[in-house]
């Protein structure tokens, strides 16, 4: 078999951004994206300094996770081995640029869909090289069949000393450095210092290490932009999602406490509630796709590997039974809600959780791999859903008002237990990155006055005070509502502080 | 897997089929022609391949020429970018007439028949009167060989002028003064010392040939080592990288051949046949006997005090460091490869020394002309015959070749404004082509206040495919076509062989390929867009309207030898010098075509054989009929420069040759050798020709402090070198400011200042800086970088682009400014940045960035070299935090400063006449050379 990957010799590097040019030649490649560039790096002190090359591009991995998160196979694997992608495919759900750990994906502003590095592919169906290889001065650039041990490149990858980038990640990547510099590889090894790039700006949308933090040995001279993907509708959609899921969840709680006989409160209200906040999920996650016309292709082109396709499932199953639910609690039949009560809170908690197993597909993001982010998503939908009970219960006299404040208390205080354990926990340099963006950096202040003061110490208090003094259901209420848009505040630094940490 | 090609194979190129890159996975066939050209972006002329599309007649992509001799295939980032250049939305395409002022951006359509005839009764006139001095032409890339030259030459005008002085002057006459060659051929490929002054492998001549020499050798194991002071892209790649004081760079190379010679790793035989060593002795050591056992101990003498300590001292490198360099270039005899071309030369005042220092290393080792050693150009070049022209004319321009500079390289025309300004006398037509003398030479608001004055230029008209804050201030703007859409022939020492390099229009050649009808009457300018013509049918077309009936001589020049009584075509012209190519006739006719054809097809030739040791190479004795042999060993010629006896009536006669004096050939050890293009015939230790024209102190490999020597400055006050002239890998001067891709990855130049420099400076991080020259001040942003040595700031000098009219392109790298001035006091501030618009180009909508950077040499003064007329680049400022009120990109200016500044390096110079009377030495080059006649005062 031939298996392709590319040999990256930063000794012979120069570092004149010829293949960079010559890529966007042969692509068409707009301003402001880049499917390979040349980064710089600066060691050192006058005058034993260095300035180290190394080439960024799509590492063809041969355990891809753009591919398993693509929910329409626009990418795919070649049988040369190559990561390939298909234009006509792509929805723009950007879970691509999530998945991968190289920052090797850009969505084309032109096409609205993703692109990367193909490795010229139409070319080698040619027998031709691809044009960055051809481009360069210097032959830094090879390629290499991998499956040809007679292969020139491959022998030297085998017989020398070669490094990956992000090998942690297990991606088994195909494209191999000869003498790179260790800082250069490693996106955390070197910072955009205050003053910028050698001869390029500097933007928000040039993520950085800061240049004071541990580990950073070396000055990122000149890089390139990767725009944040996933922003507040990504955010909005966690919250939706757990409003539904939570209070069907707690519906079928009333339901197993032997309240289904409450027809508005258990029986028609809830499913109305999911049903709405579900529709509001969906016209998100649609609203939020770079091509909303193609949502479709999840079902007629699905890949049912991805999270975003079986989530898709489960948001469809879910609608389902809220609507079997809802027609259940129309007819009043208390027995077919107690039969909908295991299937509604089970799937409930898929609906809530499922999103865990799609940030574990975003290889590229280790703040949301941790095994914290399935509980605390289960939390958030218990808290969801105590607090839309709460505030249900300001225009209805709902059924077991204590049982609610107790479940809202609840999710809001394992919510607050996982938190503290993720802010506490150690974990990869990643991770860490990205916790010291939320906790104390650029999102400190969302997260600590919106996330943790609005969305769970005023709640907490307000619910115990509620539960001690008997106060009415209007503190109850105000709790629900902080609870739910402090969620918010904190699913926003949470989603942007995963992705604040560079990967390149 | 089946094997991978870089290209389709050449059979194809007429029709090469390729698979869609965006419509792909599916298989969509495209079908293109691929047509050879040339590149025009910076002097390396590497080959390209214009990839055009059959179904929409455009070209798609532009790749490397695989059958380029010197790029092989390959490119630097400003090769593909060509493609940018040609779909600028922005270029101009058709001719424009200035309306309002000079500068005012008021603009109308004009015919080319218009602008022809206009532009040819005005050369005319003044051809006529008598003034053929008013008519300059003014170039900055040439990017071909001697085709405008001989238009001058036909014309009978001495009006060449080039922008050698802000460039390469220095290092020309450090080159020449060793061996009559002025530009080093390094053959990297096979060294095993590399030695840079320059930074090769980002830029220098010539970046992409020479980079992929250098790395080559390098991963052979040869050392290579850099000498900048700050931390260039090659610096960082080299072995040794040494940042010695700006200025500093001769001692450090005194002190690597004091330690030669007293170390004993000198190839002394080599010295011995081929230095003028004889009259080095006699010159500087007249006590000594004239024997070769005196060199040794005179070069140590000579050199006593460039010890490694004081080296350690005055370069700030290391005295170990020098020991072990000395080392290993000892170790490494006829392999070592040197090259120094802008850097330190273009920087300082006697920077020629640099070149001529370095050279001597090159002497020492026996590293001349070898394999793995550096050569002269002229060996490495080829020069295609071009089709005969008139004889030598008996001008002499003194606005260009003034008496004050008798060894200048070549014309000095960062002087021009202030010429102009002295009334030494005025323009009636000024050509500025690819030449953006208000921008890029020091001094601009002289050139603007020049170019603004109507008595001093009657009529400027600028050859340019695209606005330049030069062609802002022209008369008439000529819209000429880029790499692809133009003739030219070129040739350059880019390594150890020979080729010539052909540029093509490529439509033009693809609409021949597909069968349209392409004729001798076709013009390029049918083939362009809009109506951008190219060069060579302008200047034929000129030629014809300055001397419509032939009365004056000129037309004949330009006129059909096949066809007479019409214009000459290209074909006919470049069939002509094609046939002339030694090889080129027999491999076409083996391949079945005209050698025309053979090039359009292929875009480059090289010739055979490789030309190591052709100074060795024996002269029969058939050459040296009628030469006598001269009491040095010399074989000289009657009636040639060698021979004369320095006086006026015998100066008519004599025939001049292109380098060197006309001297055949040198006897070395009894055996006559072909030699050096010098009087001696060989290298010249001790320059004669120096010593003749008033300069005996330097005739021998010498340091000069600069004018920026760092023991001169307050240092320890805020006083600072600033290095304003840097190159970067993507970009060229302002020709590639209409590159999107160029410009989205480099678009500004903060100033590099050492973190200790910054704190002692008070100049916090990322703050803003004023720079204050002799004449005025800039305010820039800082970068602090280890990368630097401490006491030397630097910015790259390519940004600082400006736009008076934002009509006038620079959407990637231009900002909009406004000028103002009271009398000689002129600002520049900056109103306007790149902004995203809506345009043709749908990028327009997507720059990201704002900064465009400062342009920095409006406040340098010029600073002539008084002996090679070199611009000395590096600048002694201030370097101080901003003031109040000062903002990022101003400039101010005093122009009456500026003019004194302009007296005070004159007052430098030993002005002509030289020995005989001369303004020049006969047998340095000259483009252009006149008659004899026309050198005597």
């Amino acid at each position: 078999m031939t298996r392709l990957g590319f040999l990256l010799d930063s000794e012979s590097c120069i570092g004149c951004h010829a293949c960079t040019v010559a890529c966007k030649a042969e692509h068409d490649v707009p301003l402001g994206v880049n499917r390979t560039w040349v980064k710089y790096i600066e060691t050192g002190t006058f005058p034993d300094v260095g300035r180290h090359f190394s080439v960024m591009r799509c590492n063809h991995c041969d355990d891809a996770p753009c591919i398993s998160i693509c929910p329409t196979n626009a990418l795919f694997r070649a049988d040369n081995g190559v990561v390939d992608f298909d234009d006509d495919n792509c929805i723009g759900c950007k879970g691509c640029m999530n998945a991968c750990p190289y920052d090797a994906i850009y969505i084309n502003p032109a096409t609205n869909t993703a692109n990367k590095c193909n490795f010229c592919n139409h070319r080698i169906e040619q027998g031709l090289e691809p044009s960055c290889v051809v481009v360069c001065p210097t032959h830094a650039i090879k390629v290499a069949d991998l499956d040809d041990p007679d292969d020139a490149a491959t022998q030297i990858i085998a017989r020398s000393e070669t490094a990956v980038r992000a090998p942690e990640q297990n991606t088994r990547p195909k494209v191999h450095y000869l003498g790179a510099d260790a800082a250069s590889l490693d996106p955390l090894g070197s910072a955009i210092a205050a003053d910028g790039m050698i001869w390029a700006d500097t933007t928000a949308q040039h993520p950085s290490a800061d240049p004071a933090s541990d580990g950073v040995e070396a000055r990122t001279a000149y890089t390139t932009a990767h725009e944040m993907t996933w922003k507040a509708k990504v955010s909005s959609y966690l919250v939706t999602k757990a409003v539904a899921a939570g209070v069907m969840m707690v519906a079928a709680l009333l339901v197993l406490l032997g309240h289904g006989s409450e027809q508005a409160a258990v029986g028609v209200v809830p499913p109305v509630v999911a049903g709405a906040f579900l529709a509001l999920t969906g016209v998100l996650l649609v609203g939020d796709l770079k091509r909303p016309e193609r949502f479709y292709y999840l079902i007629t082109r699905g890949n049912r590997r991805s999270w975003l396709v079986k989530g898709a499932a489960v948001l469809g199953a879910f609608a389902a039974v809220s609507a079997a639910w809802f027609v259940a609690g129309v007819v009043g039949s208390v027995g077919a809600l107690q039969g909908l009560a295991a299937p509604a809170a089970l799937l409930g908690l898929a609906t809530a959780g499922y999103t865990a197993l799609l940030f574990a597909q975003c290889e590229g993001r280790d703040l949301w791999q941790s095994p914290l982010v399935l509980p605390t998503l289960l939390a958030q939908a218990v808290a969801a859903g105590g607090a839309t009970y709460a505030v249900m219960e300001l225009a209805m006299d709902g059924p077991d008002a204590v049982a609610v404040q107790w479940v809202l208390l609840a999710g809001v205080l394992a919510t607050a237990v996982f938190v503290a354990a993720e802010l506490l926990g150690r974990g990869t340099p990643h991770v860490e990155a990205a916790v010291a963006a939320m906790a104390r950096g650029r999102y400190a202040r969302q997260f600590w006055i919106g996330g943790v003061v609005l969305g769970l110490l005023v709640p907490a208090v307000l619910v115990a005070v509620s539960l001690a003094a008997d106060s009415g259901p209007v503190p109850a209420a105000v709790a629900g509502i902080c609870a739910v848009v402090g969620m918010w505040f904190y699913e926003d630094s949470f989603v942007r502080a995963g992705q604040s940490v560079p990967l390149s | 897997m089946a094997e991978l090609h870089p290209y389709p194979p050449h059979e194809t190129w007429h029709d090469a089929v390729s698979l869609d890159a965006k419509a792909w996975p599916r298989r969509v066939e495209n079908h293109h022609t691929l047509v050879p050209t040339t590149c025009f972006n910076c002097e390396a002329a590497c080959g390209l391949v214009c990839h055009v599309n059959h179904a929409t007649g455009r070209i798609d992509r532009i790749e490397g020429n695989p059958l380029h001799p010197a790029s092989r295939g390959r490119n630097c980032a400003k090769g593909p970018a060509t493609l940018n250049q040609i779909d600028d939305h922005e270029r101009i395409l058709h001719p424009l007439r200035r309306v309002g002022e000079r500068g005012s951006g008021q603009w109308a359509p004009v015919s080319w028949d218009e602008a022809l005839d206009n532009i040819g009764d005005r050369i005319r006139a003044a051809i006529a009167e008598g003034r053929h001095d008013e008519v300059m032409y003014h170039v900055g890339r040439p990017g071909e060989d001697g085709f405008a030259e001989r238009v001058l030459q036909c014309w009978g005008v001495d009006g060449h002028n080039s922008h050698t002085n802000v460039c390469s002057s220095n290092a020309r006459v450090g080159y020449q003064s060793w061996m009559g060659h002025d530009r080093p051929s390094a053959d990297f490929a096979n060294a095993e010392v590399i030695f840079l002054i320059s930074s090769h492998l980002e830029s220098g001549h010539y970046f992409n040939p020479h980079a992929q020499r250098i790395i080559e050798a390098q991963s052979k194991g040869a050392t290579v080592i850099c000498v900048d002071p700050r931390l260039s892209n090659t610096g960082s790649k080299a072995d040794y990288w040494l940042p010695a004081w700006p200025g500093t760079e001769p001692f450090l190379l005194l002190a690597i051949a004091r330690l030669l010679v007293l170390n004993d790793t000198w190839e002394r035989d080599f010295v011995r046949r081929w230095t003028n060593w004889e009259v080095y002795l006699r010159e500087r050591h007249p006590h000594r006997p004239v024997a070769f056992d005196s060199v040794g101990p005179a070069l140590a003498d000579d050199y006593a005090a460039y010890t490694p300590e004081e080296a350690e001292r005055v370069c700030g490198v290391p005295a170990d460091q020098i020991v072990e360099i000395a080392r290993i270039i000892g170790a490494h005899p006829t392999k070592f490869a040197s090259h120094n071309w802008r850097a330190a030369a273009a920087g300082n005042l006697g920077g020629w020394q640099t070149a001529r220092c370095l050279f001597f290393l090159n002497v020492l080792t026996g590293s001349v002309g070898t394999v793995g050693g550096t050569t002269g150009n002229g060996w490495n070049k080829y020069k295609a015959p071009h089709p005969p022209g008139a004889p030598a004319f008996e001008q002499w321009n003194e606005l260009s070749w003034p008496q004050e500079y008798p060894l200048a390289h070549h014309e000095m025309s960062i002087l021009l404004p202030h010429f102009l300004a002295e009334g030494r006398g005025r323009l009636e037509v000024y050509f500025s082509r690819v030449y953006n003398p208000v921008w890029t030479n020091p001094d601009g608001f002289s050139w603007l206040e020049a170019l603004k004055d109507q008595d001093k230029v009657a009529c400027h008209v600028a050859l340019t495919p695209t606005w330049s804050e030069t062609a802002a201030f022209a008369d008439y703007v000529l819209p000429m076509g880029v790499g692809a859409e133009r003739h030219d022939v070129a040739s350059f020492e880019t390594h150890a062989g020979r080729w010539i390099g052909f540029r093509q229009p490529v439509l033009r050649r693809y609409a021949e390929i597909r069968g349209d009808a392409v004729s001798h009457e076709s013009r390029t300018h049918e083939f362009n867009p809009g109506e951008v013509w190219e060069e060579n049918e302008f200047w034929i077309e000129l030629s014809w309207r300055i001397d419509p009936d032939g009365s004056m001589g000129i037309r004949r020049w330009f006129e059909s030898s096949e066809r007479p009584g019409t214009p000459m075509s290209v074909d006919e012209y470049y069939g002509a010098m094609f046939a002339g190519v030694p090889g080129l006739a027999e491999d076409a006719e083996a391949a079945d075509q005209t050698p025309l054809e053979y090039m359009r097809d292929r875009g480059a030739y090289a010739l055979e054989g490789d030309m190591y040791l052709p100074y060795e190479r024996d002269v029969d004795s058939a050459e040296l009929d009628g030469c006598h042999l001269d009491a040095a060993g010399v074989y000289r010629r009657s009636g040639t420069p060698g021979t004369w006896l320095g006086t006026a009536e015998d100066l008519a006669g004599l025939e001049l040759a292109d380098l060197g004096d006309g001297s055949p050939a040198v006897q070395v050890d009894g055996q006559p050798k072909e030699g050096f293009p010098t009087p001696s015939r060989k290298l010249e230790l001790y320059s004669q020709t120096l010593a003749d024209w008033g300069w005996p102190e330097y005739a021998t490999p010498t340091w000069i402090p600069s004018h920026v020597h760092w023991e001169e400055l307050d240092l320890s006050g805020d006083e600072r070198i600033l290095l304003p002239t840097f190159r970067i890998p993507t970009l060229i001067h302002t020709r590639s400011g209409n590159s999107k891709w160029l410009s989205e990855i480099s678009h500004r130049h903060p100033l590099w200042i050492h973190p200790s420099d910054a704190e002692a400076l008070g100049i916090e991080v990322d703050g803003l800086v004023r720079i204050t020259t002799r004449i005025g001040h800039f305010v820039i942003g800082a970068w602090r970088t280890e990368g630097i040595r401490p006491g030397v700031v630097a910015a790259s000098h390519h940004m600082g682009r400006w736009r008076l009219d934002p009509q006038n392109g620079g959407s990637w790298a231009g900002g909009d400014v406004d000028i103002t001035n009271d009398g000689t006091q002129w600002r520049l501030s900056r109103r306007g940045r790149p902004e995203r618009h809506a345009s043709a180009d749908d990028d327009t909508e997507r720059i990201w960035w704002s900064d465009t950077g400062v342009h920095q040499n409006l406040t340098f003064c010029v600073q002539p070299d008084p002996v090679s007329g070199m611009q000395c680049w590096h600048q002694r400022v201030r370097v101080t935090p901003a003031q109040p009120g000062d903002a990022y990109g101003d400039v101010v200016v005093d122009t009456a400063e500026a003019a004194k500044a302009y007296r005070d390096w004159l007052a430098k110079t030993r002005p002509a006449p030289g020995p005989g009377g001369l303004r020049r030495p006969l047998w340095y080059s000259r483009p252009l050379k006149p008659t004899p006649a026309a050198y005597a005062l």
